[in-house]
């Protein structure tokens, strides 16, 4: 499958994410952990928009049976993954709506913590942060499963599900890093 | 005596920003959905007239050996109002159901009028009633006419009215799709233009004439047979 345009974009967005985090990392002090909440934030904001995208490939299929938006044939596409009515949803939920609500949550919680880094809530808000990201890993990991081994004619690679599952991970890392720094004093 | 000063903690600001984070968020949020939408409008899937007819994947058996079957490969996206292209029978039974067994009948008639305009498919259920056991040897058996004792309970499928079926039947036997059809009992049956969208369901029957069944449907929707 070529690299379309807004695979790109997805692919630079996480490169971005994934840079901001490490120039974090060798920051002290409050730089560093708005910089940490800077990468949550964009990792959030690509899972925003790579889950909106699988959505309306989702429509996309069901309305035309084909849509140009990604591939559906090779190894890597999206009709035997997206376009699967088996394994599409989550109790009738279309994924990508299951992951713009996940993702929305994410980004809340970090907005929150950007917007206010030393309210009496961060401690909590950063703790939830790790708490959700962690309760999306089986997610993760469940929908790789299909995509590998129940979709038709597996195995596929759906690749803006990937962008997603890879926002998640990110996000996950930001998550752990930002709660390190405020249990070791490094917060501000 | 100088006094010395403890350096306070920062704090947080006066107003609560949560609600504002909120408001921001689902500003992106909802920017993000108008933006699916107007590049891929939703499309309403159920078992309601004019909704997309819900698609699955299940086993079928046509006669022969059971193989992969997905509903949506029977669609024609392009096809227009007037245009070409197979309508759709989605019928819905038990083998143990009475009332099942004597649509046979109906169905091969059915059939054997309109199999040149129409492609039937019938998905069995086992629904969860006392007696209600089924099997794919059974489900062959009723689709075939053929010795096999349990249909209805505990008759011969080879005394089931009707022809022998010709046409694809499906293993549901799980009940994978029956929730996304809102089956209200079996036999059920609903027509299909050949796009996929459901063009007659035997629950709405204030849209259509009084009284109308599969039979009237396919006259009125889809013309002469």
């Amino acid at each position: 499958m070529a690299l379309d345009t807004p695979l790109m974009v997805f692919i630079a967005g996480l490169v971005i994410a994934s840079v901001l985090a490490l120039q974090a990392r060798s920051k002290n002090g409050e730089d560093g952990t708005k910089a940490m909440i800077h990468s949550g934030l964009a990792f959030s904001v690509i899972g925003l928009m790579s889950s909106g995208w699988t959505y309306a490939i989702h429509n996309s299929l069901l309305d035309s049976g084909e849509s140009s938006m990604c591939a559906s044939e090779g190894l890597v596409q999206c009709g035997s993954v997206i376009g699967d009515p088996e394994w599409n949803n989550l109790f009738g939920v279309p994924w990508g709506i299951t992951g713009l609500l996940s993702f929305s949550l994410l980004f809340f919680l970090f907005l929150s913590l950007r917007m206010d880094m030393h309210a009496k809530w961060a401690e909590s808000f950063t703790s939830y942060s790790l708490l959700a990201g962690l309760a999306g890993l089986p997610f993760v990991a469940f929908l790789i499963f299909v995509e590998l081994t129940q979709v038709e004619g597996a195995p596929h690679i759906c690749p803006f599900c990937t962008v997603a599952h890879l926002s998640l991970i990110g996000f996950l890392a930001a998550a752990y890093a930002l709660r390190g720094r405020k249990q070791s004093g490094m917060w501000a | 005596m100088a006094r010395r000063r403890k350096v306070a903690a920062p704090k947080g600001r006066d107003d609560d920003v949560r609600l504002m984070a909120a408001l921001v968020t689902f500003g992106v949020t909802s920017m993000i959905l108008m933006a699916v939408m107007l590049l891929a409008p939703v499309v309403k899937v159920g078992p309601s007239e004019g909704e997309l007819a819900p698609d699955f994947s299940a086993q079928a058996y046509s006669g022969g050996e059971w193989g992969d079957f997905r509903l949506s490969d029977l669609f024609n996206k392009s096809w227009t109002p007037g245009g070409d292209g197979d309508w759709i029978v989605v019928q819905y039974i038990d083998t143990d159901c009475p009332y099942c067994w004597s649509e046979g009948e109906m169905m091969s008639q059915l059939h054997s009028q309109w199999n040149q305009k129409v492609t039937f498919v019938t998905i069995v259920v086992e629904l969860g009633i006392q007696g209600h056991d089924s099997s794919r040897e059974e489900v062959e058996a009723f689709r075939d006419k053929t010795p096999y004792d349990g249909c209805i309970t505990n008759s011969n499928c080879a005394d089931r009215p009707g022809n022998p079926h010709s046409w694809t039947y499906i293993d549901d036997l799980n009940a994978k799709t029956s929730g996304d059809w809102e089956l209200p009992g079996t036999p059920f049956a609903a027509l299909l233009q050949p796009d996929g969208i459901v063009a007659w369901n035997p629950q709405q029957s204030g849209n259509h004439p009084e009284g109308e069944e599969m039979e009237g449907a396919l006259l009125r929707l889809v013309g002469g047979s």
